[in-house]
Order: structure tokens, then C-alpha cells, then sequence
């Protein structure tokens, strides 16, 4: 009748001595232990649309260019494609191809291969979500919605095997930009019509880039291993394990005992304490925090209401109290990016946000607090709602708000919080009718998918999908629409200045908070890596120096 | 005995039938699809996706066939038909998160972790069932598993184990016995205190019983009493819960598994609602599902085994 | 047996059933702590030395000290005083839920047992399917379905927690109903009315009440899965599940964080089960004369 507890002792301790001398697998300076944090829905690079498979498919594939991420501006490189030319006036791109990149069995990689890969990403049967990266390409939208069945009049075309030639519908000034999306990554016609779905499987995966998949267990680990047929320089590390570890502070307590050498994302609670190690890194990312306005629903409709709540903010606080170290910006375009003006946006001042309140109609009533009447009807102002989804972050945000604009202002807010899916699916269901959508204000944030201004700005034209605050300007729309191809550096800035100037100030339909940052945690003995605002992590420039016995 | 297990699993059939049905409806009420998300896709690009996973048609009746008079097209042409007919066919259909993965290689890869962990967990109880049974100690230890959310007690014993002592690591699956040993402790302590707890109500009801004291008043051996005629009608109620026990068990506990790292399918029971995979969501409800009416149906025959009052019909 | 037809000896059983549970010194200590721990869910304003919402950034994260006395979390709220309002959501999660699922269940248990029959097989069939239904799944899609609020809560764990007592409930109908005393009333042209409410229910009620004192801990801690899995009660509301799951997150580098909240939950949740052996121990008639 041994009690359960002893036993259970016994056998902890039986095992932990039987196998801490045993296999407690040894570190070399070969492999690198990282963690992914969760498994890459795809790494089919025409199906994936996360960040995590999107790392991972970076390392497997090169793509025509590349940014060099330790450049500040994010220089585009050439990585297959040896050199380009840009003709008609930013109207044909064309990309000759080196001709000593291999695939990892052993066959060249050609211009045929990209067009395979481009094409699939608008042929309708693959149905992928990324298609419309390409509609700047003649002919591609129509290719994709079914009514152009040939081909050949798409522009796209491997005029023999190492030249890559595009035609645009029209010039636009980003386009270089879309020849490094993973997205569009050569692929084999061969494999992928042998194997379909299970092509991506590391016995049947055939890629170009500096390493090679060697074994995938789902939702745990994958193993990356130097490719030695890649024609770049080759990178230190012979073999990459990628951990799919969701829980983060399980990741730290792994990182804490070596078990991993990386992590890219750190426990809130944790990072006042490691921020004071060198271990610690943060940067700032290709990626702003915004209030959306719903424009159409009163008494948001009245501008002078959305400039009197711009400017009753005090972003720092909120940055401070989310302690990630968050960038407090009022500006849409984010740091480390062309275009991006701090200046622009209302900060904080509480007499000329009062001012607005009282040119929007409203008189104010001195109290113990402030409280504002409207002026004619003699009716209080109303309550707002703001909706986010749920999350920790968020909520604490939105109270923050709350109390900011009850303080400040004398405005009461509701919060109210939905699960992502839910949430998203009320924000879609405002346009039908945004006068009667249950909610005033509403948090989103946008990451980068190219580091160009187009991509922020374009997100609210009042054709733009994503715009949820219902609000439209021509003069905003046509300034985008005019930047998107206008090649001259001063030029675009001054345009992209007058467009946010609309945006947030005369108009007042968003108010940015933050610009997002980031954090990773990496040991001495992990060298060449760097914080980036694209959050990129190359395998092949990393390199270990550990302490060896 | 094999017809009752035979005639078992055929009444199950319209018992899943049922279930597929009512999730197929709960799933379509939920707000959101699986393809929603902030970014917005265009409405050209969303048709080629919806009309790829059958997500353009009608979910239960297809009213524009109807009027079109291809009066079976009305209920074949609909999303419920479409995954109906795959799933008669053994197919529960692509994953619509995890792009290019069937369901069934998702519950393939994932199950078996689940199994195997679930697997140890069950040998805690074996050794706890053949050392003991009403010691204090285990009692305390068992409470503990009842009265403690799972991932306070994984927090517990990755503190003590992982961080103050550094004897095991505080997650991962692969590569050796030390990476089983705190999931399965973590896991195993509640089904543990469970039946710890029920084998003491029961043997106290027990105890109390006529046979048990004509039993004693025959003079038989206080062990033999307590062996064959308490110990083992004490197992009946405890038989009763261990199908659903059993089936918790296997298809293993979203916390222990999201906090040590495990790749089995209990993370599936969260992800895929959140993810809104509908095929993912009507794949693991049903694996659940026959694991419990096959566990159930285990129990019943074991039932019979232990109690000669019970007759299989 | 028959002699719980008259009143006044039904209410000696109960007078001997207290008599038992306070011999019992566990479950004393545990009722007076579960009385103890109402209170201060009810006297929540009075106990807490700050609101749950005052944030005071520049004492951020302190360890237990003699203005904190638990300490403080990310945003300077003074743990102890979350703990105490924490009290008062998680009890009335529990009590709540346990009640809900209390009489749906008992209402849908004792119809199955005492009509029986065909109703009895089709009602039982229901509660098949819904047990083979994951509870998991089920009481994500309800809070996904019903949205963030308190409501969502009670309705999705009621959703799961009533099944099991609906089955406990017309297990011991089955059992009272073949009683020579009720049949007896039967007999005399008792209306079903007057037998379930006068005969069968005060027969029952030990083992219900017992029921209730597991089903209120099992709401507990379903409730603070539901915060770990980020489904459970949503600001400005805080319950132990809530405040354990936010410690969790660095229970490393702050391990207070998570003992404080993890600790409340593990006595009441041990107190309420203590309570439960003793009084099913003493509600026992079968014990009656030992």
C-alpha cells in the first residue's frame, strides 16, 4: 500500500536520473532551436497568407528581388532575377534571371517556373486569397474572375528561360515591390501536378532557397536543413528546428533552459523584468494601431465631434501602460516608412478640443464635471460605443480611452468587445447601413504587406474594402490615386502630407495611437541577427557561437 | 455478446447522424466564415474561394432550383448534401485553415499524441488502483486534481520541476521519457481524484450492505470480504463514468496540451471554432463522438463482466 | 420507511441529518468558510481597500507589501482588492449556474422518471446525444454564438452542467417512484401534482442538494477554463479564473500574481467539496443508524 505520492516521486525521480545523464541533446553550433509559434497553415507559397508560414516559405524559396533588411529604407535586391528593367514608362518590368539557381533536386530554375507560379495565383480553380496583388497586371483581374480563359493575354511571360517579363494595366510606383512577396515564389509544375496537396510535404517539397524542408510534424516541429545546392553564399547553420510553441510563457521557460536559442515573441508581464537584460530586443514594425470613425452615425457625423476626440488623447500613457514599448504616433503611414510625418495628426490639447466641441454645436455645462448640451435642441451629448475584439491589449486600451475622454472631455464612451470573427463580421456589416450600426468607434490596426505608403493610404479611399468608417473624399481619393504612380521621392511625400492631412485632420476619420513594436529574445551566442520592421528572420545570415566544452 | 455489440453500434448510427446534423446547424449560425477576416478580399477572389469549398451554395435548401424546377437539385445542390455525401463516403473534407491538409490527416497526426499521452495518464490510475485505496494521502493528492484548474496545476508543476529544480523540461513532446513525465502527472491527476473519490462514496455505500455483513457475519477473512464482494461491486459505479472519462481522456485536455507544447487534437476543440474550419469542427465532434459511444459500449460489456445481475440485451 | 408521510417526522430526519454534519469537522470548518467567503462577496465594497479598477502606474507590479497586500498587477490595481470583488463574480458564477442547471435538470429528470415510458426514452435520447456532443466545443460555440457578457456564461455552462443532474435526478425518481409509499398514495388517487411535490420530491432532495454543492466548484473552475481559453468573463469584470489566468501569464517572474487567486480557488472549491462528502454523508439514510 505504497501511497500514490511516494510512487509518483519514485518514478520522477528514477527517470530525471536515468536521462539527465543520458540524451539531454547536445548543443553544437550547427543547429539553431527557434520558435515559429505556431504551425504555418500552408507552405504553399500561393495559399499562405500568414506571417509564420510566410517566414518559413523565405527561407525555403527566392524569389526574382529581396529586401536587404539591414538597410534602413529596405532596399530592394536582386536575388534570381540578376539585374531588371523598368520601360514604357513603368509599364513593362523585365526580369533576367541568373542561370546557376537549382531547385533542390538538382534542375534549373527558370523563367517558366515563375510564370507557372505567378499564373497560379489568378487561376480561379486555386482560389487564392492574394490574387489580387497581381490585378495591376494586364488582363490578370479578368483572368481571375473567370471572364478571360487565354492566357496569353495576361501579362505575364517567360519570353525564353531566364527572361521574366510584366505588363501593367497601368504604371504604379510600388510594382518593384511585389516581385519580393513570397507569394509569388517559383514553383515546379512537375511536382505540384505529381503530388497536388501533399506537394508541400517535406518527401515531395522542391524548392530553391538557402534551405530545404526535411521533416514537418504538424502543430510541433519542423526541421530546416542547409540546401547545398544553393548558388547564393551559404549560410552557418546546417540545420534549423522550428518549434510551433503557441503558449509563450512555455516558450520562455524553454528559451530560460536552453531548450531554444530564439523567441520572437515575449509574455507582457515578463518584459519589465527582461527588458533589462541584453538579451532582450525590441524594434519597431511596419505596422499602426488606428481609431476608426464611423463618419455616418451621429454625432460622429459632425467632423468638429471627431476633431474634439482626436485631440483629447494622451498616446503616451497608453503606450506606457502597455509597457511593449509601442511608438505613440497620431500619423497613418508608420515609422520607417517613406511618407511617414509625426507632425501630422492632432496631439493632445484639451482647450482646442473643447474649442471643436463648441463649433460642433454643443455648450458646455461646468459641473463637477464637464458635460456638454447641445445647443439648440438643449439634448446631452449622447454616449458613444466603441467595439474591439476581444483581447487583452485592446481592453486595456479601450478603458484607457474611456477614461481619457470622460476626463478630458467630458464624453461618455460604452465598450463593448466581440470575438474576432464576430467582430469582424460587425464591422463588414456596417456599410450596409452605418447611420444605424450598433457602435461609433472601433480599433483595427494594419501590417504592412510591401513597406510603401500606397499600401496604408489606399486602405481609405472611399472604394477601398477596408475602410469601415463610411466616410469618402474625392480630393483624399484622387491624391492617392496620383501618388500610386508618381516616381519622384519629394513628390509623392508632399502628396502623401496633403492626403493625410485630410484624412486626420480636416476630416478627422481615423485617429492613429501607436505604431507597433515588437520584441525577441536571443542569447550572446546567436549572432547576425537583427531586429527589422518587417519582422524578418533569414536563417541563412545567423550564426552560433556557443561555449563549448 | 458480439450481436449486442453489433446492435450497439447500429442503433449509433442515427445517434451520429443526429449529432453531424445539429453541428452542421450550430456552425451556421455562428456568426463569421472561415474565410472572414480584417483585411477585405475582394468579391471576386472570395467567389473563386466559396465556390472551390461549396460555401456558394445554399446551406440546407437550394430555393433557386426550386424555382428553376430541378426539384432534386433543392436539396442535393446544398452545402449540408455536399458534406453529407463525403462524409458517408468516409471524407470529412478539406481544412479549410490548414490549406491543403485533409481533416482526416489533421485527426491522423494529432489523435495518436492525444492516445499516447492519455495512454500514461491511464497508467497513473492502474498504479494508483493496485496500491491503494483509501489512503490519506492519495486522497489529498487526488483532491488536489479536482480542486485545482488543470492550468494552475501545470503552472504547479512547471515551477517546481522545471524552474526550482530544473529536473524536467517545461514542455515539448518528442525525445525521451522526460518530456512525458509532467503532462502525464498533469493529466492523469484528475481522472484520479475522480474515481478516487467515487470508489470511497461507493465503497462506503457498500460496506453497508446486506451481503457485505452476512458476508462478516459468516466469519469470512475481513481481506477476502473487502476483495471480493466490496472492492469489486464497489467498481460498478466507477465503471459507469469511465466510458466518458475515457473518451476525455483519448481525445486529451486543450490546457495540458497547450501549455507543455503536446501536438495532439484537444487544441482542434478551440482552434477550429475560433478558426471558424467548419470541416475541422464537424471532424473532431464526431471522432469524439464514436470514441465515447465505442468507450460506452466497452463499459457495458465490462459491466456485465463484473455484475452477473446485468445481462447484455 | 412510511413515516416520512407526516410532516413532523420528515423534519427529525433533517434535524438528524444536521446533527450528523456537525458532528463531521470538516465540513463544519468548511461551511463556516463557505458562509465566510459569502460574506465577503456580498460586503465586497466594505472589505476591498481599493476599486478593482483603480490603475496606479507608478506602483506597477509591487510583491505583497503592507499597503498591497497581495501586491500589484501590470497596470498598479491592488491585487487584493481584485481577489475580494473576484469573490463576488466567481461565486455568483457558481451559485448561479449551479442552480440553473439544478432546475432545468431537475424539472427535465423528474418528468423523464416519473411519466417514463415513451417520453422517458425520447427525453433520455436527447440527453444521449447531447453527451456525446464535446461540452468543449459546445460551450465555445454558445459564448462565440451569444457573445462576450455575463449572460453567455451562465447559459453556455448551464447548457452542459444540467445534463448530468437531469440523469442523477431521474435515477433517483426511478428508484423513489417503485416505494411502497408512493404507490400506496397512488393508489388512494393521489394527484401527480401532490405526489411528485409532497412524496417524491423531499425524498430526493438529499441526494439534489448534494448535487448543488459539487455542481457549484464545477462552475468554478469551468468558469476559469473559459479565461484561459480567453472565453470568460470580459472587463470591466473580474473573477478568480480571470485573475489566476492573467498571473499565469508570468507565473515565473511573479508567481503572487497566480498564488493569491489560484489559492482562493483551490480552498473554496476544496471547502465546497468537503461540505458536499458531509452532507451526503449525513443526508444518507442508509447511514441513519451508525
Amino acid at each position: 500500500m505504497k501511497k500514490i505520492s511516494h510512487l509518483l516521486f519514485l518514478v520522477l525521480i528514477s527517470f530525471t536520473l536515468l536521462l539527465s545523464c543520458s540524451s539531454r541533446s547536445k548543443l553544437t553550433n550547427d543547429t539553431l532551436y527557434f520558435n515559429l509559434g505556431t504551425e504555418p497553415p500552408s507552405l504553399d507559397p500561393s495559399k499562405a497568407t500568414d506571417t509564420t508560414s510566410n517566414l518559413v516559405i523565405e527561407n525555403l524559396m527566392d524569389n526574382l528581388t529581396d529586401y536587404d533588411i539591414s538597410t534602413p529604407d529596405l532596399k530592394i535586391v536582386p536575388k534570381v532575377a540578376k539585374s531588371w528593367k523598368i520601360t514604357e514608362g513603368g509599364k513593362v518590368y523585365t526580369f533576367t534571371l541568373r542561370d546557376d539557381v537549382l531547385w533542390t533536386d538538382g534542375k534549373k530554375v527558370t523563367a517558366q517556373d515563375f510564370e507557372y507560379s505567378w499564373r497560379r495565383l489568378i487561376e480561379p480553380a486555386t482560389a487564392a486569397e492574394y490574387a489580387y496583388f497581381l490585378f495591376d497586371i494586364k488582363n490578370a483581374k479578368a483572368f481571375n474572375e473567370g471572364k478571360i480563359k487565354d492566357f496569353s493575354k495576361v501579362g505575364i511571360k517567360a519570353i525564353n528561360d531566364h527572361t521574366f517579363q510584366i505588363t501593367l494595366e497601368s504604371p504604379v510606383s510600388y510594382f518593384l515591390h511585389v516581385s519580393t512577396f513570397s507569394s509569388l515564389s517559383p514553383l515546379r509544375k512537375d511536382v505540384i501536378d505529381q503530388w497536388g496537396d501533399r506537394w508541400t510535404d517535406p518527401e515531395h517539397i522542391v524548392t530553391n532557397g538557402p534551405f530545404k524542408l526535411t521533416h514537418w510534424k504538424h502543430d510541433y516541429q519542423l526541421t530546416l536543413e542547409r540546401n547545398e545546392n544553393y548558388y547564393g553564399a551559404k549560410g552557418k547553420l546546417k540545420k534549423v528546428e522550428c518549434f510551433m510553441i503557441v503558449e509563450q510563457s512555455t516558450a520562455l521557460s524553454l528559451y530560460q533552459t536552453r531548450k531554444l536559442d530564439i523567441i520572437t515573441q515575449v509574455p507582457t508581464l515578463d518584459i519589465p523584468k527582461l527588458k533589462q537584460t541584453p538579451e532582450f530586443h525590441s524594434g519597431n514594425f511596419l505596422s499602426t494601431y488606428y481609431i476608426g470613425l464611423n463618419t455616418k452615425k451621429a454625432p460622429l457625423n459632425n467632423p468638429y465631434v471627431r476633431k474634439a476626440l482626436a485631440s483629447s488623447i494622451n498616446r503616451n500613457q497608453i503606450t506606457e501602460m502597455l509597457q511593449k514599448g509601442d511608438i505613440p504616433t497620431s500619423s497613418l503611414i508608420p515609422m520607417g516608412m517613406q511618407g511617414y510625418n509625426p507632425d501630422l495628426g492632432y496631439k493632445l490639447n484639451i482647450e482646442q478640443a473643447q474649442e471643436w466641441m463648441k463649433k460642433a454645436g454643443y455648450e458646455k455645462k461646468e459641473g463637477n464635471t464637464i458635460s456638454w448640451v447641445h445647443s439648440k435642441t438643449k439634448e446631452p451629448f449622447p454616449t458613444i460605443t466603441f467595439i474591439y475584439n476581444t483581447n487583452e491589449a485592446h481592453k486595456t486600451i479601450a478603458e484607457d480611452l474611456q477614461a481619457q475622454w470622460k476626463k478630458n472631455l467630458g464624453i461618455t464612451m460604452a465598450i463593448d468587445n466581440q470575438e474576432w470573427k464576430v467582430y469582424n463580421n460587425s464591422l463588414q456589416g456596417s456599410h450596409t447601413s452605418p447611420e444605424t450600426a450598433p457602435f461609433h468607434l472601433f480599433r483595427l490596426g494594419w501590417n504592412a504587406d510591401y513597406p510603401d505608403p500606397d499600401n496604408f493610404m489606399s486602405l481609405f479611399t472611399s472604394y477601398s474594402d477596408n475602410n469601415h468608417t463610411h466616410w469618402g473624399n474625392s480630393k483624399f481619393d484622387s491624391l492617392t490615386e496620383k501618388a500610386k504612380v508618381i516616381l519622384d521621392k519629394t513628390k509623392r511625400v508632399d502628396m502623401y502630407n496633403k492626403a493625410q492631412k485630410i484624412l486626420l485632420e480636416e476630416d478627422t476619420a481615423i485617429i492613429p495611437l501607436y505604431v507597433y513594436a515588437h520584441q525577441s529574445m536571443w542569447r550572446d551566442e546567436v549572432k547576425g541577427a537583427q531586429m527589422n520592421p518587417l519582422d524578418r528572420w533569414y536563417f541563412d545570415q545567423l550564426w552560433l557561437e556557443r561555449n563549448i566544452k | 455478446m458480439l450481436l449486442f455489440i453489433l446492435k450497439r453500434l447500429f442503433i449509433s448510427i442515427p445517434v451520429i447522424f443526429i449529432l453531424a446534423t445539429l453541428t452542421f446547424c450550430i456552425m451556421r449560425v455562428t456568426p463569421g466564415g472561415p474565410f472572414d477576416k480584417d483585411k477585405a478580399i475582394p468579391p471576386e477572389i472570395k467567389a473563386n474561394i466559396e465556390a472551390k469549398y461549396h460555401l456558394d451554395k445554399p446551406t440546407f435548401i437550394n430555393t433557386p432550383a426550386f424555382y428553376k424546377k430541378k426539384w432534386i437539385h433543392v436539396l442535393t445542390e446544398t452545402q449540408y448534401f455536399y458534406y453529407m455525401k463525403g462524409l458517408a463516403q468516409g471524407d470529412l473534407g478539406p481544412s479549410y485553415k490548414y490549406l491543403g491538409r485533409s481533416v482526416t490527416d489533421i485527426i491522423l497526426d494529432s489523435l495518436p499524441v492525444s492516445v499516447e499521452l492519455g495512454f500514461y495518464a491511464a497508467l497513473i490510475l492502474a498504479a494508483y488502483k493496485h496500491n491503494t485505496w483509501i489512503d490519506n494521502a492519495a486522497m489529498f493528492t487526488a483532491i488536489s486534481g479536482i480542486t485545482l484548474p488543470s492550468f494552475l496545476v501545470a503552472a504547479l508543476l512547471i515551477y517546481i520541476f522545471s524552474i526550482k529544480m530544473a529536473w524536467l523540461p517545461a514542455g515539448l513532446w518528442d525525445g525521451g521519457w522526460e518530456y512525458k513525465i509532467l503532462p502525464t502527472i498533469a493529466l492523469g491527476l484528475r481522472p484520479v481524484a475522480i474515481i478516487a473519490r467515487l470508489m470511497r462514496t461507493s465503497m462506503l455505500d457498500v460496506i453497508k450492505a446486506d451481503y457485505v455483513r452476512t458476508a462478516r457475519a459468516k466469519g469470512l477473512n475481513e481481506v477476502w470480504v473487502i476483495l471480493k464482494h466490496v472492492v469489486k461491486n464497489s467498481l460498478i459505479p466507477v465503471i459507469t463514468i469511465s466510458g466518458p472519462l475515457l473518451a476525455g481522456i483519448i481525445t486529451g485536455s486543450f490546457v495540458i496540451e497547450h501549455v507543455f507544447a503536446i501536438p495532439g487534437i484537444a487544441k482542434h476543440f478551440i482552434l477550429a471554432v475560433t478558426n471558424r474550419d467548419y470541416t475541422l469542427i464537424m471532424g473532431v465532434t464526431l471522432v469524439y463522438a464514436v470514441l465515447l459511444i465505442i468507450a460506452n459500449i466497452l463499459v457495458d460489456v465490462f459491466y456485465a463482466l463484473v455484475d452477473p445481475r446485468i445481462k447484455l440485451s | 420507511m412510511s413515516e416520512t408521510l407526516k410532516k413532523s417526522n420528515s423534519r427529525s430526519l433533517w434535524q438528524d441529518a444536521w446533527k450528523r454534519l456537525f458532528k463531521n469537522k470538516a465540513s463544519v470548518i468548511s461551511l463556516i468558510y463557505i458562509v465566510g467567503i459569502i460574506l465577503v462577496a456580498i460586503f465586497a465594497d466594505v472589505i476591498a481597500p481599493f476599486s478593482y479598477e483603480t490603475q496606479s502606474p507608478q506602483d506597477r507590479l509591487l510583491f505583497p507589501n503592507t499597503t498591497y497586500l497581495m501586491g500589484t498587477d501590470i497596470l498598479g490595481r491592488d491585487l487584493f482588492s481584485r481577489v475580494i470583488y473576484g469573490t463576488r463574480m466567481s461565486m455568483s458564477v457558481g451559485i448561479i449556474i449551479a442552480f440553473c442547471s439544478l432546475i432545468v435538470g431537475t424539472i427535465y429528470g423528474s418528468l423523464s422518471g416519473y411519466v417514463g415510458g415513451r417520453l422517458d426514452n425520447i427525453l433520455m435520447r436527447i440527453v444521449d446525444i447531447l453527451y456525446t456532443f464535446p461540452s468543449l466545443l459546445l460551450i465555445i460555440l454558445i459564448r462565440v454564438i451569444f457573445g462576450p457578457g455575463l449572460f453567455g456564461i451562465f447559459f453556455a455552462l448551464t447548457i452542459v452542467e444540467w445534463v448530468s443532474v437531469s440523469r442523477i435526478v431521474r435515477g433517483q425518481i426511478l428508484q423513489v417512484k417503485e416505494m411502497a409509499y408512493v404507490e400506496a398514495a397512488r393508489a388512494v388517487g393521489v394527484r401527480h401534482q401532490t405526489i411528485i411535490a409532497r412524496h417524491i420530491l423531499p425524498n430526493i432532495l438529499g441526494p439534489i442538494i448534494v448535487t448543488l454543492t459539487f455542481e457549484i466548484p464545477a462552475a468554478i473552475l469551468s468558469e476559469s477554463f473559459l479565461s484561459f481559453i480567453g472565453l470568460g468573463l470580459q472587463p470591466p469584470f473580474s473573477s478568480w479564473g480571470s485573475l489566476a489566468n492573467d498571473g499565469f501569464q508570468a507565473f515565473k517572474s511573479y508567481p503572487y500574481l497566480i498564488f493569491f487567486p489560484g489559492m482562493a480557488i483551490f480552498l473554496t472549491v476544496l471547502a465546497f467539496n468537503l461540505l458536499g462528502d458531509g452532507l451526503r454523508d449525513a443526508l444518507d439514510p442508509k447511514l441513519k443508524n451508525t
